[in-house]
């Protein structure tokens, strides 16, 4: 599903990702974790299109076509979800309203009919009682005075409802209690099939526990400096990333 | 002076006006403006707008004869603008009352007469002002009796045309709410036709103890076509005004909004949004005189600009001496769509008083980078990341427009303008 080859890119002057190698498979969950300023929240900006991050080497291909190419609004449409670390606030544009235009954007690519307001007001409902969001949270501005764990939960029931071919989800464990990471990792989980993908970019462990990856990636200046399965989370939550930094540096 | 307004052909013009009850007062009117001349760059409150334009326009209407164009077939577009805001419509075509109108609108409580007609004497004092009543044909006089509450609105319509030849019009209202009554007003603006075109207005409220007035403005006129307005509203003690303009069309405009706050607990709650693109300017002068104490005001204007769009927005307050207890806000926001639009803002807060609570605020920005992109990672492409960014900022004007059940027909007719500003890939 994607194929990302010696990706390379920078921001001003600062090179962040120093050649980027990943396959991610349908149906396969991938956890890619590293330490903070290894290149994480980079990645998962330059596969949404992010024009802040200039690509300057490498490939990426999603579903056989040039991702590189698109814009970020086709990616979107082609299946690509970003769950932000920082969802952006949006005073005065309605959640609901957002969450249709989205959806049937997405449609539009798919060559279906927009849905109409009775049945996505049904499909957001039952998303949000999967989330344990309050339907009020549809009527509010866009992430509007939501509080963090909000926010999260808000990207997620974003997900839920646009059901991507992949989603890459930035540090959306950060900063959430138990309940409501239970409630992400639920709707995470929700949405596992073999004709999708998931990327979780994380620095910690923790979110694991409830959704077990398929592969782990440990990114370390800006390279992907070794891969395994669900026990290499395990094994950096004990060891900590130093140990990896001084052998890839060896 | 290039642009000075040509005196002689004016009093001559001004000669063939009708000889009414008007009559002595245009003639003092064009003394006055001969005197005083217009408004110049060089004055501090005009230094953004130069009125050369519209100058020139009444000139050359002057030099054609200042012919009184007959008023457009524009019953079509006149229905257009009924049907969506409810109201107990006055119409003046052309600087031309329709009288019929008139009639239509007489009910108990409201009385609507001609200016010609009623025994109030119109001041001229302000910029324009004279010019509006030296030229002026005839205008409107409407009371709300003392505890008098209308069933809807009353507009005034104005819509001018200019088919073939410069034109220009005068607009005169005086209004007065008496002690106690609640009544709303639209005044609507809307012009059409190729040719040169300068309307001037002038709108009057006497707003008497705790009497409400809703006030809507909207100006929707012919991108080709110019005006100035201003309004005026005189409040008296406990009474409440709460005033929403929109200015969405038009290539240059001015407007000068003046209240006075004359008794204690009088309020006044002005709220404005200039949508311009191309090299439209619209230019929004307002001054609020805190003559008393316990008396509120607060104002929010909002702009969207683009191409090579240029707007003004000078918000005064004056606290006098002994207004204690003033309570004043002011607020102007604008978003620039464009590299080549520009905004001067400027609040101004005069304050002669001790015991006062003012505050004023203005931003000057571009549309959100993350806010865009977060939109546009969820499916949506620039322009309509842009369309909804754009129609959230202006909804919060809209939202404040006192007559709730307009607010549907004008988050519309904005949504219409700012899908063309929006248009540009410039931004």
């Amino acid at each position: 599903m994607l194929e990302i080859r010696n990706l390379t890119a920078r921001i001003g002057d600062a090179e962040i990702l120093r050649g980027v190698d990943l396959s991610v498979n349908s149906g396969e969950v991938h956890a890619i974790m590293g330490p903070n300023g290894s290149g994480k929240s980079t990645l998962a900006q330059v596969l949404a299109g992010n024009d802040a991050y200039e690509v300057t080497a490498g490939s990426v291909v999603f579903k056989g076509n040039d991702l590189l190419e698109l814009e970020p609004e086709e990616r979107a449409r082609e299946g690509i979800f970003l769950g932000f670390q920082y969802p952006v606030e949006i005073p005065g544009v309605n959640n609901a309203y957002l969450l249709k235009a989205a959806l049937n954007a997405r449609r539009q690519q798919q060559g279906l009919e927009e849905i109409d307001a009775f049945e996505f007001l049904k499909l957001a409902r039952e998303k949000m009682a999967l989330l344990d969001m309050d339907p009020k949270f549809l009527n509010r501005g866009v992430n509007e005075g939501f509080s963090g764990g909000e926010k999260k939960r808000n990207e997620i029931l974003q997900m839920a409802i646009l059901e991507p071919s992949l989603a890459i989800l930035d540090e959306t464990d950060s900063g959430l209690d138990i309940d409501a990471l239970r409630a992400v990792a639920k709707g995470v989980n929700s949405l596992r099939s073999p004709d999708r993908a998931i990327v979780l970019v994380t620095h910690y462990q923790r979110l694991l526990g409830y959704v077990e990856p398929d592969h782990v990636h440990v990114l370390s200046d800006g390279r992907i400096v070794r891969s395994g399965d669900k026990s290499l989370a395990l094994e950096l939550e004990e060891k900590g990333y130093d140990w990896l930094r001084e052998a890839a540096g060896a | 002076m290039k642009t000075a307004i040509a005196i002689d052909a004016l009093r001559a013009a001004v000669a063939r006006m009708p000889h009414d009850r008007l009559t002595p007062t245009r003639r003092a009117a064009l003394e006055h403006l001969d005197r005083e001349g217009t408004p110049t760059i060089r004055h501090e409150d005009w230094k953004y707008t130069d009125l050369a334009t519209v100058i020139e326009i009444s000139n050359q209407w002057l030099a054609d004869g200042a012919r009184t164009v007959a008023p457009p077939s524009a019953d079509a577009t006149i229905a257009s603008i009924t049907r969506r805001f409810d109201a107990h419509w006055l119409i003046i075509a052309n600087g031309a009352v329709d009288t019929d109108s008139i009639t239509a609108a007489q009910m108990a409580g409201i009385h609507v007469t001609p200016l010609s007609e009623s025994q109030s004497i119109p001041q001229f004092e302000a910029p324009l002002s004279d010019l509006n009543i030296a030229l002026l044909r005839d205008g409107l006089h409407i009371r709300i009796d003392a505890g008098a509450a209308p069933d809807k609105a009353i507009g005034v319509l104005v819509i001018d045309s200019a088919a073939v030849a410069a034109a220009t019009s005068q607009t005169r209202v005086e209004i007065e709410l008496a002690a106690n009554s609640k009544a709303s007003f639209i005044e609507y603006h809307r012009s059409t036709g190729d040719a040169d075109h300068y309307a001037n207005s002038v709108f009057n409220l006497v707003v008497g103890d705790n009497a409400d007035a809703n006030y809507v403005r909207l100006q929707d006129r012919d991108p080709g076509h110019s005006q100035t307005g201003r309004l005026t509203a005189s409040l008296a003690r406990d009474s409440r005004f709460r005033h929403c303009a929109f200015d969405l069309g038009g290539k240059l405009i001015r407007n000068d909004l003046s209240i006075e706050l004359t008794g204690p607990g009088a309020a006044a709650s002005l709220h404005g949004l200039y949508l311009a693109g191309d090299e439209q300017h619209i230019d929004n002068h307002t001054r609020i005189d805190h003559r008393v104490g316990l008396s509120r005001s607060e104002q929010e204007y909002r702009g969207i600009l683009s191409d090579a769009a240029r707007c003004v927005w000078n918000g005064k307050a004056i606290v006098h001496n002994g207004a204690d207890g003033t309570d004043a806000k002011q607020a102007n926001h604008n978003l620039l769509l464009s590299k080549t639009a520009e905004v001067d803002a400027k609040p101004e807060l005069e304050i002669y008083a001790d015991d006062v609570k003012c505050s004023h605020g203005t931003t000057i920005g571009q549309l959100d980078e993350a806010a865009m992109f977060y939109l546009r990672t969820r499916g949506l492409d620039k322009r309509e990341a842009r369309q909804l960014m754009t129609r959230a900022f202006a909804q919060s004007i809209v939202g404040m427009t006192p007559i709730e059940s307009y607010q549907e027909a004008i988050r519309e007719q904005v949504a219409d303008r700012l899908n063309q500003l929006t248009l540009g890939d410039d931004q």
